[in-house]
């Protein structure tokens, strides 16, 4: 009896080799990989979407995870860069090594907004490829769709056909949705905004927010005494009409401005799971487009 | 004038040259990471140097070698400046070179190659490095959670820890949670238990070997550790007259279980348990042929900004001394850290009698340039 479980137990891997066992960073890559791979592939989310994507916590689960990956796919823009590098060098598994066939890097694919012209650790934790939370621009997303689409086909040129059947669908149900969101953000043009991080880029740019400040004083630094004070009177000069907080950062700071200000505070979320409504890509976006 | 004329010229051909580099034969982009560590202190202790360098063969500090490598001197000590550099050297290997550049000179820390391309979840390294016995040896000071290493490690695996040249080879065993097994082999004579003859270790190895668990419960992680190390301690006085030489082995034994409560709080509860044996018959240097040593700690990381950290330890058999350890420590970024430590010890044995250590360890880490994250 036990020695069957052993067996089961090494049996377990080789069953997954049926189907591509492709490992990405995020949940919105895993739901779009799963949306254009189908039943032909699998997919292992490393990061939690309730977290915070700068800081995920490099478990050694992860790289057990990892380990047997046939492919990797990360956001990039070095969103990962905190976390990922010593998973890719502890997983020894070739196949996910950067710049191999089986490694895609999204943020290749994408325009990246903010990109800093000079950078410099006094200036905060910037990204110096520029702002990485891309997919929060409902436009983008449909881009990442066919460069999934591509990059599955590559390796697995046999099922072509289902990979491009899978992203004519998503890509026709998806152009149905922005039609609907830009619709539904039409009268937000021009609101002014207040953040923690400036993780909304993206989305602001797709609906033509305005974001006049961030609670943080400089990326990546937690808030100061000196900065929110400035921010109170920021506040009461611009009349932003919220602050989009992230769920993952306490919104202590927030509270305060609001008790300061009369500001509202809307709870953004940023990924799959990180509130409990948003259960898919659609409903990410149906969540924002209505949070205003 | 002539002198405008030759600065024009030299400007010139500085300008040229430039443009060369810059152009067809640009390398510019193969530039390493490269970062620098600064790591300084401020320490007030009751006992000097030479109290601890002449503590005797049957104290708890175990039998032989210095006592610490960092935080030596009262008053302020300049501990290291760390330069690291790391890159792919090709598709099959990753190259890394630690240097340690301190008041006394320059020391390579690690110098080592990694593969990446080998199959069925292989890594092979070789070069000089940090071993990965136990949970603590491969890490490098600026990320520890106080401001020293624990006793039992200074005592039984020296100072710098198990760093020798020597190879690497780890697989990850195809577990559903993680399993990875770890053998080595390291040139011996690096100090601690394995001896300070440094010129006489022709041939001779130190054979380490080790088992390491991790599984999730919920947000916390687990880790289980096995490690072990066999090879012949070699210790010579001052003249080269051999004090004592014979086969010693120590099994290491670590428990982590850190419980994260967001992205940037967590609480680590960590022990581990050292056991050392000595074989010669020769008694002369070391009363004790068998010895064990442990610490246990509890780090709990406030925010991400603050954290704090309590350590209780000491050896077993020799006496009920103990040493505690309390550390706060503040970082303005992930770039820069202060942290204030306290210590009490009363595990030293100077003129056949116990007496209490007493420190405060005020410490400054800085890091600038590209430095890679740190694995968990």
């Amino acid at each position: 009896m036990k020695k069957r479980i052993y067996i089961l137990l090494f049996m377990f891997p080789l069953s997954l080799l049926a189907n591509l066992n492709i490992a990405v960073t995020y949940p919105y890559i895993g739901a779009l990989t799963k949306t254009i791979g189908g039943d032909k592939v699998d997919t292992v989310v490393l990061a939690k979407g309730n977290w915070d994507p700068h800081f995920v916590i490099p478990r050694p689960s992860l790289i057990a995870k990892a380990r047997n990956a046939d492919a990797l796919i990360i956001n990039g823009g070095q969103l990962e860069i905190g976390w990922l590098p010593p998973l890719i060098s502890r997983a020894s598994n070739p196949k996910i090594n950067i710049n191999s066939k089986t490694f895609l890097d999204l943020s290749r694919h994408v325009e990246l907004l903010q990109k800093p012209l000079n950078v410099d650790r006094a200036g905060g934790d910037v990204h110096p490829d520029g702002n990485p939370h891309f997919h929060l621009d409902p436009n983008n997303i449909l881009i990442l769709a066919g460069v999934i689409k591509d990059f599955l086909i590559s390796i697995d040129s046999e099922n072509k056909g289902v990979y491009e059947k899978n992203f004519s669908d998503f890509s026709g149900m998806w152009k149905v949705k922005l039609g609907m969101w830009k619709i539904k953000m039409a009268n937000n043009r021009g609101v002014k905004i207040v953040q923690y991080h400036n993780v909304m880029a993206y989305f602001n740019h797709a609906y033509g927010l305005i974001s006049i400040a961030t609670i943080e004083p400089l990326p990546g630094i937690p808030p100061s005494s000196r900065h929110t004070i400035h921010l109170i009177d920021l506040i009461k000069e611009q009349k932003p009409c919220c602050i989009l907080h992230d769920v993952y950062h306490s919104t202590k700071t927030a509270e305060f401005l609001k008790e300061k200000t009369g500001i509202k505070i809307i709870l953004m979320p940023h990924d799959l799971g990180a509130l409990d409504e948003v259960e898919d890509l659609v409903s990410l976006f149906d969540y924002l487009s209505g949070a205003l | 004038m002539k002198k405008i004329l030759v600065i024009t010229a030299l400007c010139a051909s500085l300008s040229l040259a430039g443009q060369n580099s810059s152009g067809s034969f640009d390398q510019s982009k193969f530039i390493p990471d490269i970062s620098l560590i600064i790591d300084m202190s401020y320490v007030n202790t009751n006992v000097t140097n030479d109290d601890l360098d002449n503590n005797e063969p049957t104290s708890n500090y175990g039998d032989y070698g210095t006592f610490k490598e960092f935080n030596t001197d009262n008053g302020f000590n300049l501990n290291y400046a760390e330069l690291a550099l790391h890159s792919n050297a090709d598709q099959a290997f990753e190259l890394d070179g630690v240097f340690h550049f301190n008041p006394e000179g320059v020391e390579v820390e690690e110098a080592y190659f990694t593969t990446k391309a080998l199959a069925y979840n292989l890594r092979a390294k070789g070069g000089k490095f940090k071993s990965d016995f136990g949970r603590l040896n491969n890490q490098h000071q600026h990320i520890w959670d106080f401001a020293d290493a624990p006793l039992v490690y200074n005592s039984f695996l020296s100072p710098e820890g198990l760093n020798a040249p020597g190879a690497q080879l780890q697989w990850l065993v195809p577990t559903p949670w993680y399993m990875k097994l770890g053998f080595e082999m390291l040139q011996s004579g690096n100090g601690g238990t394995y001896g300070n003859d440094f010129d006489k270790k022709d041939g001779e190895s130190l054979y380490i070997g080790y088992l390491k668990n991790s599984f999730d419960i919920n947000d916390a992680s687990v880790l289980l550790g096995l490690s072990y190390v066999n090879g012949t301690s070699n210790i010579i006085d001052e003249d080269g007259t051999s004090l004592y030489k014979g086969n010693s082995e120590i099994y290491g034994a670590d428990v982590s279980v850190k419980n994260y409560f967001d992205s940037y709080s967590y609480i680590n509860w960590q022990s581990e348990f050292l056991y050392r044996q000595m074989k010669s018959d020769d008694t002369t240097l070391y009363a004790d042929k068998e010895q064990s040593g442990y610490y246990t700690q509890l780090v709990y990381q406030v925010a991400e900004n603050y954290k704090t950290g309590l350590r209780y330890e000491g050896f077993l058999k020799k006496s009920n001394g103990a040493k505690i350890s309390v550390d706060a420590s503040y970082k303005t970024s992930e770039f820069a850290q202060l942290r204030l430590q306290y210590s009490h010890d009363d595990a030293f044995k100077q003129n056949g009698n116990y007496k209490a250590i007493n420190e405060i360890i005020f410490e400054l880490t800085f890091a600038i340039g590209a430095h890679g994250a740190h694995s968990f």
